[in-house]
């Protein structure tokens, strides 16, 4: 089955102040996002990007409104329907990495890869060369840098078959160098799955063409 | 390739907790010895008690008679009608019945292939307290041959003498080829008749004869109704009920105490055995709660990769399937661990009772029946906790 759209209908965070609400182009709106698509979100801190991520994700249930995926509830998804849903069509680059700290980095791409395995394991190694932490993959996570950890977490993100990539500040430890190939592997990577990008940042991300940039 | 248990076994933090994990598959294996011998030596008391007990339909059947004292010597000591009916009356006794005996002469010789003739007792019962009826065992006025049922002790007692006095020896199955020649005599009358070994009993210790045939002798020979009897036998589903013993003391009526006392003894092997299954119980329960508490403990500390693999799209229904498939051979190597420890002191114990039974060296099936149960209920138990707490990150 092919997943032809994410919905966000008046969706509100129970925790957020109604003032935020007022200029909001997502919270208590209805957005509707297509396979294909660059759609780019921008906010400051502490306005609910995360939390956004979260929500779409389905992580979090805290909101009134709802989150349709093909339609259907995320809120209504049970534990299998909602694995199913991360297995095979959403994939996520979450702003504080969530890789596993005493595992390899090897590790960590890998058991992502294994969960729906989408490219093989020299795939991973060319990712790995490409964005510059290939001399890394056998130390644990706990021990690369910030900007190291980032680029494994983003490597592992395109591990699986996805019609949705969901980047919360993605480059925000890295230089534009970095920054740069890292975006040029996920548009190829986006590109070849039909995927839509859902880049969600403090400010535009300067090279990332957007078809649309929402102010959260 | 696709997941397993090795692509998420690095995540589950169960270094720490080994000790635990050990003593639960000790605590295990011995708790499925100790049930499995208990369920094991239960049978082999079964077969001990049943192979020298004469029970019937799971019923046991005792022949009761008058204590003969100082006192009542020289009396009448036999049971009347109104006895008889109070016995049969008492709700911890089936059934009743009295062995009458003949009321007139009884001589017995086997021709002129055993040489031997001698007066004898006859005695009969109702056909279903014998144990070994068989289809020949009837009479009817006016035949000429009867129907022996002998004690098997007696065989066994003419046998030891037999040689002294130049007789020769009977098998069981022979003894039924031995044509014996019965005379009656009394002061009514004479009568002579063919008779046939048609069975051995290992109940009654007397020589049986069809109750119609020494009713109509006693009646034709002895000229007497057969009213009393010197023995009653009872059917009781447990011989050694209190009560039954207390009621037969204050009779004062004499039980064969050999059989009370295999009985007792059977209760106070069986209750020893059952304590043992209990305390067996005990055992596996409590290495199955420490089996929990490791696994609880390596949820516990595996808790925030268990959720993050979650995250990443493992379902908890997976993570819990492949976590207890791993725990399935490790049960089932307990398991058959503790049926070879069983089969061994079986073994063992069918040797050092062989001079006695010939008991099984093999364990019995039920035994194998609680072991699967036993793996069955290991396996399941696993998976739902394992489940439970999966579901409770």
């Amino acid at each position: 089955m092919q997943a032809s759209s994410i919905q966000l209908e008046l969706l509100v965070p129970e925790y957020l102040e109604k003032d935020k609400l007022v200029h909001s182009q997502v919270w208590n709106t209805r957005l509707h996002f297509r396979i294909g698509e660059r759609i780019q979100i921008v906010a400051p801190s502490g306005s609910g990007k995360t939390s956004l991520v979260h929500m779409i994700y389905g992580l979090r249930k805290d909101f009134s409104g709802a989150v349709l995926c093909d339609g259907k509830p995320l809120k209504s998804f049970n534990p299998q329907e909602l694995a199913s849903w991360r297995k095979n069509r959403i994939s996520v680059v979450f702003q504080d990495l969530r890789l596993f700290p005493d595992q390899t980095a090897e590790r960590n791409i890998e058991v992502k890869r294994l969960l729906q395995p989408y490219h093989n394991v020299s795939k991973v190694t060319e990712m790995a060369k490409r964005l510059g932490v290939y001399e890394k993959l056998r130390q644990t996570a706990q021990t690369c840098s910030y900007g190291e950890q980032q680029r494994i977490a983003i490597i592992r993100a395109l591990q699986q078959p996805f019609d949705f990539l969901l980047l919360d500040e993605p480059f925000s430890h890295l230089d534009d160098r970095n920054a740069e190939r890292a975006l040029s592997l996920i548009e190829e990577e986006c590109t070849a799955r039909g995927a839509a990008i859902l880049m969600i940042d403090l400010q535009e991300v300067p090279l990332f063409k957007a078809e649309r940039t929402l102010h959260l | 390739m696709t997941p397993n248990y090795s692509t998420i076994s690095p995540f589950l933090n169960s270094t720490k907790s080994k000790w635990s994990r050990t003593l639960g598959y000790i605590g295990l294996c011995l708790g499925v010895v100790l049930l499995l011998c208990s369920v094991q030596m239960y049978m082999n008391v079964q077969q001990f008690i049943s192979g020298k007990e004469i029970k019937k339909s799971g019923y046991d059947f005792v022949s009761v008679s008058k204590l003969i004292t100082d006192q009542n010597m020289g009396k009448d000591n036999r049971f009347n009608a109104a006895e008889i009916q109070e016995i049969q009356s008492q709700p911890f006794i089936t059934d009743a019945a009295p062995l009458i005996s003949n009321e007139f002469r009884a001589q017995i010789s086997a021709g002129n292939i055993i040489p031997f003739s001698t007066d004898l007792f006859l005695e009969a019962i109702q056909d279903d307290f014998i144990d070994s009826v068989t289809p020949s065992f009837q009479w009817r006025p006016g035949e000429l041959h009867v129907p022996v049922i002998l004690s098997a002790d007696y065989l066994e007692m003419y046998n030891i003498f037999a040689p002294s006095q130049d007789l020769p020896q009977l098998s069981e199955s022979s003894i039924g080829k031995v044509q014996l020649q019965l005379d009656c005599s009394g002061m009514y009358g004479s009568g002579r008749y063919s008779a046939g070994i048609v069975g051995l009993s290992s109940r009654i210790s007397t020589i049986l004869v069809p109750k119609s045939f020494l009713e109509w002798a006693n009646q034709t020979y002895g000229g007497k109704k057969t009213e009393h009897a010197a023995r009653v036998y009872i059917k009781t589903e447990n011989i050694s009920n209190p009560e039954l013993v207390q009621f037969l003391q204050t009779k004062g009526y004499f039980v064969n105490k050999e059989r009370t006392r295999s009985a007792r003894i059977k209760v106070i092997l069986q209750s020893f055995v059952s304590g043992l299954g209990i305390f067996s119980v005990i055992v596996i329960l409590l290495s199955m709660m420490l089996f929990a508490f490791y696994l609880q403990l390596m949820i516990a500390r595996s808790k925030d990769n268990l959720k993050l693999l979650q995250t990443l799209g493992y379902s908890p229904t997976w993570l819990s399937h492949m976590m207890s498939k791993r725990w399935i051979p490790v049960y089932a190597i307990i398991i058959v661990v503790a049926c070879m420890i069983t089969i061994a002191l079986q073994y063992a114990f069918s040797l050092a009772f062989s001079y006695k039974e010939s008991l099984s060296p093999f364990i019995a099936w039920p035994v194998v029946g609680v072991a699967a149960f036993l793996l069955i209920i290991c396996i399941w138990f696993n998976s739902r906790l394992i489940s439970r707490e999966l579901n409770r990150l």
